[in-house]
């Protein structure tokens, strides 16, 4: 029977693994919200005063802790960095509660303030007295970047303010964050993920308002930036290259101190997909995007058996061939409710170049509002569709939401443990 | 005499330099300013239906909008003066507890590119300001967006107040990424528009229908 780490392995390398690799909580983008990690701990764990983590400031993922890792079938943990976008560190621990009652602890640096409405803020550093940089309304359960853009002076327009952010890596940062995976591989028999610090999303619209930042220059406006990519573009290739290069170099040291301990690594989490198309064409992809993936690809390629994930929500089917040929070798979240993604097409037509990290429950529809017996049937039969000739690590689209089910969430769970073949491995 | 040929390329292309100069020119040469603001929602239209067919994406889009807005801001006391309004009104925002507004912000562009005027209540909209701006304003219709599964179902909620208050005829339209027609129907929303670029043709339509 394969060890989790090797079902893993072979998933990535395209062999068929002896079960389903099942990933739920090993990046940010394929977990739970901490209020439906809470409702699933409690169905599971017989500890009701437990307080869930909030690893995510933004998203307000729950951590998925290693007593309710035992009870779930999955098979890569990750390792996120220590430092979060607002530029306190996921530590010292405190109480704290989300708007619809849920009891759950958050960072020291998560200190949020209220505004008039009853609406939360976030701060840059966790220093109440700074402007906000982050809003949930009130009733809420996301925070999202506020937009603060000073106004542009085109003529003067410089892009080492969108870099002012990014950085050579810190080596407190990188032994600590190389400790976390060396003990992930060498304690435990899971796969390893990494979310490496130091390598940032391209244009992501979470990334360029720039939370962490007391009063972010250049192009901030999502808006701005979607503009920049047609009209402002030699701003934007200068702004990629430096971050570019200085991803580069944190790779080589990143390569160093973490050997073969993750498996595959965190590249970029930038959108360029709607619900009915792409959001941006081939030829803009091609053109800004493409040369830098390819340099980050081919920089990891270079010095790691990593292999490299790329996240785009939406309808991207005319993307994907780009995404192959720029070096990536997973693909996430595989956003099958959108246009033109259908889940046996993807499969067919990518399948033996990419591995579907994602595709395995809609979020958007049965997860969250269809039965239980719908759950259990579009867990087997994307397991069925994806997972033929490995390539495929199950997991939802994308974070599971905060009003989702606790039947369903457990029939999702009962689809996973039948369609593995084998028992659990010992671990 | 400024060349409206050039003002519709110019908006399509998203050059706003242009945009503005050729409006400013037709201005000063007393054009009928009604022949102009046509070249302009004409640029805009052929801006859908080329978003439509994939042939541009969102960041022309947005371009193309940015020109037309400029080169409208010119060409508003003009039309004030010739008594020319916008035929109808639209209260727009994104629903209560959503915060996201890029797809809600292209519609209203897109509105307003069709000479719709558009009162833009922005995000987390309650449903009581929905109903107080649609009164204050005399709107046709209100258009409300959300990206999540976990706000969308507060539409359902926002329609109902809306039909509640006294506002006879008002149409309600609704959209966003996980907002599908059927979901639409059965909250009780008079129309549905996957995209910014629909979005004109169905808020057309469902006015004409009220």
């Amino acid at each position: 029977m394969m060890t989790s780490r090797q079902c893993l392995q072979a998933t990535l390398e395209h062999r068929q693994p002896d079960r389903v690799c099942v990933d739920l909580g090993a990046t940010f983008i394929s977990g739970a919200h901490a209020s439906t990690v809470s409702k699933l701990r409690q169905a599971l764990v017989d500890d009701p005063a437990y307080r869930v983590r909030i690893i995510h400031p933004l998203q307000l993922n729950g951590e998925i802790d290693e007593i309710l890792l035992r009870e779930l079938p999955t098979d890569v943990i990750g390792v996120f960095p220590s430092m979060t976008a607002f530029g306190f560190r996921n530590e010292d621990w405190r109480p704290w509660q989300l708007f619809d009652g849920t009891d759950v602890e958050v960072p020291g640096g998560f200190r949020p303030t209220a505004d008039g409405n009853g609406d939360l803020l976030l701060h840059p550093g966790g220093d109440p007295s700074a402007l906000p940089s982050a809003r949930m309304p009130r009733g809420g359960h996301y925070f999202d970047p506020i937009v603060r853009q000073e106004p542009i002076d085109e003529e003067h327009l410089d892009p080492a303010d969108n870099t002012e952010e990014y950085g050579p890596l810190g080596d407190a940062d990188l032994a600590d964050f190389a400790r976390r995976a060396r003990l992930a591989a060498t304690e435990t028999e899971y796969g390893v993920f990494g979310t490496i610090p130091g390598v940032w999303g391209y244009g992501d619209a979470m990334v360029v308002p720039a939370v962490g930042l007391r009063r972010p220059k250049g192009i901030r406006d999502p808006e701005e930036w979607y503009m920049s990519l047609v009209a402002r573009k030699d701003y934007v290739h200068a702004v990629f290259r430096h971050q570019t290069e200085l991803a580069i170099e944190n790779i080589g040291r990143l390569a160093a101190a973490l050997g073969h301990s993750v498996q595959a690594v965190r590249i970029c989490g930038a959108d360029f997909g709607g619900q009915h198309g792409p959001l941006i064409s081939r030829r803009t992809y091609v053109e800004l995007f493409s040369p830098y993936y390819r340099a980050i690809n081919a920089a990891i390629h270079a010095s790691t058996g990593w292999k490299t994930f790329k996240h785009c929500d939406g309808s991207i089917y005319e993307l994907i061939p780009e995404f192959i040929a720029d070096g990536f070798d997973i693909l996430n979240p595989v956003q099958t409710s959108a246009a033109h993604m259908d889940a046996r097409t993807l499969k067919q037509e990518f399948g033996k170049d990419l591995v579907f990290w994602g595709g395995g429950v809609e979020t958007q529809s049965t997860l969250p509002f269809g039965t239980p017996d719908e759950v259990y049937r579009e867990v087997r039969e994307r397991i069925d569709i994806f997972n033929d000739g490995g390539g495929f690590v199950f997991a939802a689209i994308h974070n599971i939401q905060p009003n989702t089910p606790v039947p369903n969430l457990l029939a999702m769970i009962r689809a996973l443990r039948d369609s593995r073949r084998t028992s659990e491995p010992d671990r | 005499m400024a060349d409206l040929e050039v003002l519709i390329a110019a908006i399509q292309d998203g050059d706003r330099a242009t945009a503005t100069r050729v409006t400013a020119e037709a201005i000063r040469d007393e054009m009928d300013p009604q022949s102009i603001l046509d070249a302009m929602t004409a640029a805009m239209a052929e801006v859908g239906r080329r978003f439509q067919c994939n042939e541009v994406y969102v960041p022309e889009m947005l371009i193309s909008a940015r020109a037309m807005k400029e080169a409208t801001a010119l060409l508003e006391p003009v039309l004030i003066k010739a008594d020319i309004r916008p035929e109808w009104t639209a209260v727009i925002g994104t629903i209560n507890g959503d915060l996201h507004d890029i797809g809600k912000n292209l519609v209203a562009m897109m509105w307003r590119g069709a000479n719709i005027k558009v009162v833009d209540l922005g995000t987390n909209v309650p449903a009581e300001r929905f109903v107080e701006a649609a009164r204050d304003h005399q709107a046709s219709l209100i258009g409300i967006s959300a990206l999540l599964t976990t706000t969308m179902t507060g539409m359902r909620d926002a329609v109902a107040a809306i039909r509640a208050a006294d506002l006879p005829g008002m149409r309600i339209m609704v959209g966003g990424a996980p907002v599908t027609p059927e979901f639409a129907a059965e909250i009780g929303a008079d129309a549905y528009a996957p995209d910014a670029a629909s979005a004109v043709d169905v808020a057309k339509g469902a006015v004409a229908a009220g």
